[in-house]
């Protein structure tokens, strides 16, 4: 009676909507070794502070340490010096509340697509002896539906819901890997180039659905990928990443700000002359290529207002 | 001309034979052996025709007839009028089937453990550093050496062929289990856990649900070396089994009864083979 209770109370407490978190991180370096005597620093002083529901893209170069920033957070691994905290509790293990859809290998092969949405409510809300209750059944089939809508929304057919991930192209399998993090309502979601292999078009109505959710929902988004427009397009912050200069002692921040959120969709936002003037900024600074004084002043507007807001 | 192709074929890497070949072929082996045998007892049989040591068909047949309706010769002969059915039940080979069976599956569930502590060493960081240097140096034992150590043990019944079985196999299948959960990659892991998962979910919800059917595969090909140990065993102290079987036959020279049983003991591990492979596939659809 009690078990069945908690089940009915947990299927209420799905329905809220999960409150956002802010993210700290203090002194944060990481370094590996490199060799028996030498080590190699990834991250080096790193100072961030993500607000709640903010939408943070991280862009940089391959090996300066963005999805080792997504790890730290994240509570795969931990910094070799300084302090991660969450929600204000420092972060010493993988946390729960966080989704985390990585670039590959983000679905579990032995279930379905269906199976593979319905997984984590199954377990946050049922436990091993949830499942024994007469009441799972009615759980399960109101799960269901709700993965079933889920699904649908992020563009997949009922046809394929019963289909194995290997039999899944790589769109679809990133599909239900976002429907997957997202059945949870994680207040941080944690996105390890989710798109990096996806085809244009399929990456261009990702990127709309993923803001579309984000501004119903309002979780804190740490988004890592290598394309300087998606970056600039999804985001509300901005932080370009570089890579560690052994000699120095500085932050490898290159850029941390604030992105303007003019129009409503991403087409819109994408032939905005900000995001234009933006990127070339973003391009310049990040990877070097040539930038003229004008769209330097732009973007200094751009980033005034920003701040202003 | 049509010769060289047939062989150019055969060297193709590309090459596709048509189902017919490919039936046709898997047979061909078995029929050169089966023809290679009989050619040779027939020479034999010209020279001496009371030669036992490559039997004839005639021979091979009463052999086979004996075993599967005759008792063995410890047992107590059975009454003329008994059916068909209790000649078989009672008969030789199916008292000898059966031990050696019930001593082989005893092994199998004995070794149920050790996929699980092979799981779990993978899994649980305590676990591997408190097992896996002692596994991997027990790796290394000579399980046959063990066999006087066991014998003293567990005596000289069964349970000394059925451990002698299990500290044969039991540290390879560990280390298999072990090395298939480490290849689960890591993203899965974390991705479990951020869905909640707790450590016992990652670990057999996620983890050994994956790796089940490479599991079972390991299993399937650790079959002949069970079935060795087991031998073994049943060869150095036993009152009933196949190999004890093979192993009286020998002092008598009773190939007549060596040879079907070194068949049916293959038959009977290719059956095995087959079903295993064939849960595999039904289980798990997605592998």
């Amino acid at each position: 009676m009690v078990l069945a209770a908690q089940v009915l109370v947990k299927e209420i407490r799905m329905e809220r909507k999960p409150a956002p978190i802010e993210i700290a991180l203090r002194d944060v370096s990481v370094s590996y070794p490199l060799s028996p005597t030498g080590r190699k620093t990834v991250l080096s002083n790193l100072n961030l502070d993500i607000d709640c529901g903010e939408f943070v893209a991280v862009l940089g170069e391959t090996g300066c340490g963005k999805s080792t920033l997504l790890r730290l957070v994240l509570g795969q691994e931990f910094p070799t010096r300084g302090s991660i905290v969450v929600d204000g509790k420092q972060v010493t293990r993988i946390d729960s509340r966080c989704g985390y859809v990585p670039q590959k290998y983000s679905l579990f092969p032995d279930r379905t697509m269906i199976e593979n949405v319905m997984y984590g409510p199954e377990n946050a809300y049922c436990g091993w002896l949830g499942r024994l209750l007469p009441s799972y059944r009615k759980f399960k089939r109101n799960l269901r539906f709700e993965a079933e809508a889920q699904l649908q929304r992020m563009g997949l057919r009922a046809t394929d819901f019963h289909k194995y991930p290997h039999q899944l192209s790589g769109g679809m399998q990133q599909r239900v890997a976002i429907a997957q993090a997202l059945m949870m309502k994680p207040p941080v979601l944690l996105m390890d180039e989710a798109f990096s292999a996806l085809d244009p078009s399929t990456r261009a109505s990702l990127q709309q659905q993923l803001r579309e959710i984000w501004q119903e929902t309002r979780p804190t988004v740490l988004f890592v990928t290598h394309n300087t427009s998606e970056a600039l397009l999804l985001g509300t912050r901005l932080i370009v990443l570089g890579p560690h200069r052994e000699d120095s002692q500085e932050s490898n921040v290159l850029i941390d700000m604030p992105l303007p959120q003019s129009g409503d969709t991403i087409a819109e936002r994408k032939q905005s002359r900000e995001f234009l003037e933006l990127r070339e900024f973003v391009k310049h600074r990040a990877y070097g290529s040539s930038i003229r004084q004008d769209e330097l002043q732009a973007v200094s507007e751009v980033q005034e207002r920003g701040e202003a807001l | 001309m049509a010769s060289v192709a047939v062989v150019g074929q055969f060297a193709d890497i590309q090459g596709r034979p048509r189902k017919l070949w490919t039936q046709s072929l898997s047979w061909v082996l078995f029929l050169v052996g089966i023809f290679i045998y009989t050619q040779f007892s027939i020479i034999r049989h010209k020279e001496n025709p009371e030669d036992r040591v490559v039997p004839s068909v005639a021979q091979l047949y009463q052999g086979i007839r004996g075993a599967v309706l005759e008792p063995a010769e410890e047992d107590d002969p059975l009454d003329a009028n008994a059916s068909t059915y209790q000649r078989i039940t009672h008969s030789m080979l199916a008292k000898d089937t059966l031990s050696s069976a019930g001593r082989f599956f005893a092994a199998i569930l004995l070794l149920i453990p050790a996929i699980l502590l092979g799981l779990h060493m993978a899994v649980f960081p305590y676990a591997e550093a408190l097992f896996l240097r002692f596994i991997l140096f027990f790796d290394k034992i000579v399980a046959l050496s063990l066999l006087p150590i066991l014998f003293i043990a567990f005596g000289i019944g069964d349970w000394a062929k059925i451990m002698l079985m299990v500290i044969g196999v039991a540290p390879t299948l560990m280390l298999d289990t072990y090395n298939l959960a480490k290849g689960v990659p890591r993203e899965q892991v974390v991705k479990a856990f951020t869905l909640k998962s707790s450590n016992l979910d990652v670990a057999y919800r996620v983890i050994l649900k994956q790796i089940l059917p490479q599991v079972i595969n390991s299993v399937r090909l650790n079959l002949k070396p069970l079935a060795l140990f087991l031998f073994a065993g049943e060869m150095i102290v036993s009152s009933d089994g196949l190999a004890y079987r093979i192993g009286i036959m020998r002092r008598h020279m009773g190939m007549d009864i060596i040879i079907p049983y070194i068949l049916w003991v293959a038959v009977l591990l290719f059956g095995m083979d087959a079903l295993l492979r064939f849960a595999n596939r039904r289980l798990h659809p997605w592998f």
